[in-house]
């Protein structure tokens, strides 16, 4: 693959990308409002659909400031090193058959890698701002991210089992005659409990806890260096459900409508689903996570490739 | 079960998705007031005796009655006046008043650009003119009925 080709792709993922966030916050407003009863924003442009780019400009706007006794460098490389891992995670999505960046063999392996690297971006917001609040946020996000990791990559090795590849397209492929969802839910479950825990959403918001921790890792950001923290959440939403819509919900798999929009509308419907559980649960308490995390989903995940390696060896036997 | 109390949250939460809003649009769509609210006031000039209860009536001196007496000494009202801006919106002067001149009607929209702008004023059926005699004034009333 050549420059211009790379840039490209970059340039296309990026539109996408902003594109879809500001969609997605207008959403997550409109549908939290939705929930309490309310309209949400409704204002500005048709159905208040340009509400975000409304905000986006005024955050374009703003001074950023930097404490003084923040760590400079480090303050300064958070919400970039943060934002370039929620793109770069984009590269193996599969949007479409044929439709992908890169088409590695090691897709889900790159993703689940490259998602967790998204702690140290918090980490380092969370030290460099140098304040006690954002530094609690951001070991609380290092113990819940670290653990969740565990029950996420275990819900995803079922699938993994059954397919025999880490490559994404493959997955999709296999999902042809019938979506994962049916064969793994208990996988699935966890796998939404656990993305819940990933992208630090309510129920478990513990590490940007308004209410305990100011504003968590992100306190001290302001402008465009905030913007870019919220940003790469919301593309961090966008590219789970989309992992979750790859492999639970066969991608872009489905009939009459092409590839892409059976893909998007999957996306979307995860979407909601993760904003349905964010503005219904109240927010865990911390230890209550953590013992929700190791003392039923790891099991339960653990027991799921058990019964799922047994399946397989099952199915093998009568197939023989 | 483990877990039953997590999916009658999410149907709650659904079911409240699709209910009708309470928001009320409120420039747009203009809610339905009911007919007795307190939102401004209806004065009829013609009903008025100008017995000036409403005035002691009104805890904020919002109400000013000018009148004057005619020939039969009784009260002709010339001028009403009420300083809005001060009302609390009580309703005190339209209980006191014993002819039911003054009522209540549901329009809220008071709000103006100078203090000047939310008195409301009426003007009483009779005028005082200068160098008008009290005579002048009553024979006015019993003929012309000059609405105003």
């Amino acid at each position: 693959m050549d420059i211009g080709m790379i840039a490209l792709y970059f340039v296309l993922v990026l539109v996408f990308v902003l594109l879809n966030v500001l969609i997605l916050v207008w959403m997550e407003r409109r549908v939290a409002g939705f929930f309490q009863e309310r309209l949400g924003p409704n204002r500005v442009g048709p159905f208040g659909l340009l509400q975000t780019v409304n905000d986006t400009v005024k955050l374009l706007g703003k001074e950023s400031i930097i404490p003084q006794a923040a760590d400079r460098a480090v303050f300064k490389i958070a919400p970039i090193a943060i934002f370039t891992t929620a793109i770069a995670l984009y590269a193996v999505v599969p949007f479409g058959k044929n439709l992908t960046v890169v088409n590695p063999n090691i897709g889900l392996f790159y993703f689940i890698s490259l998602s967790s690297t998204t702690t140290i971006s918090i980490l380092m917001a969370g030290w460099g701002s140098n304040n006690k609040y954002s530094l609690l946020g951001g070991m609380r996000t290092v113990a819940q991210i670290i653990s969740y990791e565990i029950p996420m990559v275990l819900s995803l090795l079922g699938v993994v089992m059954m397919v025999g590849s880490l490559n994404l397209s493959e997955i999709v492929n296999a999902q042809k005659g019938l979506w994962y969802i049916l064969l793994q839910p208990v996988a699935f479950v966890i796998f939404i409990i656990a993305a819940t825990a990933e992208l630090n959403r309510a129920p478990f918001d513990m590490p940007e806890a308004e209410q305990e921790l100011v504003g968590g890792y992100h306190t001290e950001y302001t402008g465009m260096r905030f913007a870019l923290f919220f940003l790469s959440e919301y593309a961090n939403l966008f590219s789970l459900s989309a992992l979750a819509a790859t492999l639970f919900l066969g991608g872009w798999q489905g009939p009459l409508l092409p590839g892409w929009a059976w893909f998007i509308i999957k996306v979307y419907f995860m979407i909601f689903l993760f904003m349905w559980i964010r503005w219904t649960y109240p927010r865990a308490r911390l230890d209550h996570m953590m013992k929700l995390n190791w003392k039923l989903l790891i099991p339960v995940a653990l027991v799921n490739i058990l019964l799922t390696g047994v399946g397989i060896k099952l199915f093998q036997m009568m197939g023989r | 079960m483990f877990g039953q109390g997590l999916v009658k949250g999410l149907s709650i939460t659904i079911k409240r998705f699709f209910q009708k809003k309470i928001t009320e649009k409120y420039p747009e769509v203009k809610p339905k007031l009911p007919a007795r609210s307190h939102g401004s006031f209806d004065f009829c000039a013609e009903k008025c005796i100008a017995c000036n209860l409403c005035a002691d009536a009104c805890p904020n001196s919002v109400i000013k009655v000018d009148y004057f007496k005619n020939e039969q000494g009784k009260r002709v009202l010339e001028n009403y006046r009420m300083n809005i801006c001060y009302c609390l919106f009580c309703g005190l002067c339209i209980e006191a008043c014993p002819t039911k001149a003054l009522n209540s009607k549901p329009d809220f929209e008071l709000a103006g650009f100078s203090k000047d702008d939310v008195v409301a004023s009426w003007e009483g059926i009779a005028r005082r003119n200068e160098g008008e005699t009290a005579e002048d004034a009553v024979n006015k009333t019993g003929s012309g009925q000059q609405e105003v």
